[in-house]
């Protein structure tokens, strides 16, 4: 698509529940992300990404937990989620699901937050017998949350790090789910925070009970 | 402006001597509590209402019946009426029941209530629970406004030809305040009757508060009942106090980290900078409360939560000696010097009945 102008700007937040530094699940994370952007330019559309570890947000999301509201570090970030076009969310593998931080912080947005919102759904392990945590874990999930999730999902063990792509065919995958997440983007208007009071019921229809 | 306090009534253990009080102390303890309120003049005393422990309060309008008998001054009110899973026949006839024995002295302030299992106990469904709100205080407004009342409803059996007894003390039913942290329709509940709209605020951002609160005022002016800057606010607040404000925050920090709603979270110095709590000197509670102004506008009661989280009795009436006598009469004083003319006060029976001697506008 040389040249040609972009049709628009889309955002997109990618969340790595990785705890190491460096981490194999940010790693995935960052493959997956420029993948999307790859997807969505040739689709003509320019992409801001925000990277999120989550590892930075541990506490604020705990205190959520224990006090009920969002403190102001941990605002901004479900803003940013709120406000963002598409989900790229990885996590590694713990226990046969994915970590408790990664469900902490999808327990902390607000309710309704990812509706229709295209998620790309990732995963990392130590091998690749876990590879079905994206659809017993991770896609339920974001069922539950009436997030559009994307076809594929893509799980990387570790020793496919160092294997050779066309036996491991990880690079096709991340390649695969990028071009799937752009397209659910690109079909969708830009996303926007829902705002509570600018929809709010008028009083006779809570009254009339047709809210 | 009115000042008070506010309890939940909660039966927490002392964290420093690990000793809790009865459920009996606890009860005499609040009546107590009341009573000093009014002797360093304070306003007005709200009580909640739960049915779960460590809670107490299940019954307020007994409780606040027996502090009317012991106290001349105080308004008794409520932080919250469960409008969700009481019948509003009761409340209609309880709380007017109550303004005759306290002579008017008398508001109440509505609330859902957040605890899951308490609407199936009363049969009701949480999911229901703005809807809930919604036709029961409408029933409750008709029953105080209407001598008889024909009414159906979703959620309670019909009613025909009823008439609550005893009727509003002069025909003037209790002010109602609605109180809401997080719910849109209960600020537009509370602009469409003109009603009162109480946030809770003392665990929540500020800017949070402020967005409630503006949205009532301007759903307050839509639905007529004067302008923006005349809809009726309030706010709770939490302090700890001492005169130097190191040994308020080292005697409040048990206290604060083993709380039963925020404890084991953030730590004081993190919850006092995202929240209303302030913990420190009786000029730092001053300064502090002075800025809600900032956010919310000028607005008519201001409560603080004093007793809860196993802080002893005799803390708490030393805490509230400190802000009937150094606090409140300047928050009163600075308060007033900058609040515009024609923004009126919280209603009470005494101004309803002079306004017109007619039930507030609807």
């Amino acid at each position: 698509m040389t040249g040609a102008t972009p049709l628009g700007r889309r955002s997109i937040v990618a969340i790595s529940a990785g705890l190491g530094a460096p981490s194999s699940t940010r790693l995935l994370t960052d493959r997956l992300t420029e993948a999307t952007v790859r997807g969505l330019a040739e689709l003509g559309i320019e992409t801001d990404v925000e990277a999120v570890e989550l590892r930075e947000a541990a506490h604020d999301i705990a205190d959520n937990f224990v006090t009920g509201f969002a403190n102001s570090k941990l605002r901004p970030l479900l803003s940013t989620v709120a406000n963002a076009d598409a989900v790229i969310a990885v996590t590694p593998t713990f226990n046969a699901s994915y970590s408790g931080l990664f469900k902490s912080f999808f327990d902390v947005l607000d309710e309704g937050t990812l509706t229709d919102r295209p998620v790309l759904i990732g995963a990392t392990g130590g091998t690749a017998r876990h590879s079905l945590v994206l659809d017993h874990a991770l896609r339920p999930l974001f069922s539950y949350l009436h997030a559009v999730v994307a076809p594929t999902g893509v799980y990387a063990a570790n020793e496919e790090w160092g294997s050779a792509d066309a036996e491991t065919g990880l690079a096709k995958r991340i390649e695969r789910a990028g071009r799937e997440l752009a397209a659910l983007v690109a079909a969708r208007e830009p996303a926007a925070e829902a705002d509570p009071f600018a929809t709010a019921t008028a009083f006779e229809d809570l009254l009339n009970g047709t809210s | 402006m009115q000042f008070g306090i506010f309890t939940v009534g909660d039966v927490t253990p002392d964290p420093t001597t690990g000793r809790t009080p009865s459920e009996g102390e606890r009860i005499k303890s609040m009546v107590r509590i009341a009573q000093k309120a009014e002797e360093v003049g304070l306003d007005l005393a709200a009580f909640g209402e739960h049915h779960n422990p460590p809670f107490v309060p299940s019954s307020p309008t007994t409780m606040l019946g027996y502090v009317a008998a012991n106290t001349s001054r105080l308004i008794l009110s409520t932080a919250t009426t469960l409008i969700t899973t009481n019948d509003p026949v009761k409340i209609a006839e309880d709380y007017a029941m109550l303004q005759h024995l306290a002579d008017g002295r008398v508001d109440l302030t509505l609330g859902r209530g957040n605890t899951g299992p308490v609407y199936p106990w009363f049969g009701k469904d949480i999911r229901d629970g703005i809807d809930l709100a919604i036709e029961n205080y409408h029933l409750l407004h008709r029953l105080w406004t209407e001598e008889v009342v024909d009414w159906e409803g979703k959620h309670r059996t019909p009613l025909h030809g009823f008439t609550a007894t005893p009727r509003p003390l002069d025909g003037v039913p209790p002010f109602v305040w609605h109180g809401s942290i997080r719910s849109p329709e209960i600020a537009e509940q509370a602009a469409y009757y003109g009603d009162g709209f109480f946030a809770n605020h003392i665990f929540w951002p500020a800017e949070h508060t402020q967005k409630m609160v503006e949205f009532y005022r301007k759903r307050f002016e839509h639905y007529g009942h004067g302008a923006a800057d005349q809809a009726i606010v309030g706010l709770g607040g939490q302090v700890f106090m001492r005169r130097n404000s190191q040994d308020a925050v080292r005697e409040f920090r048990p206290y604060f980290d083993n709380a039963p709603v925020y404890g084991h979270g953030p730590s004081l110095e993190e919850f006092t900078a995202e929240t209303p709590l302030t913990v420190g000197s009786p000029q730092q509670v001053i300064d502090r409360t002075l800025g809600f102004r900032e956010y919310v506008g000028d607005y008519q009661r201001q409560l603080f939560l004093m007793d809860h989280a196993g802080l002893p009795e005799k803390v708490v009436l030393e805490q509230l000696d400190l802000l009937g006598e150094e606090v409140v009469p300047v928050l009163r004083k600075e308060f007033a010097a900058v609040r515009p003319a024609h923004v009126p006060d919280a209603p009470t029976h005494a101004s309803l009945l002079a306004a017109n001697g007619q039930p507030i506008a609807q």
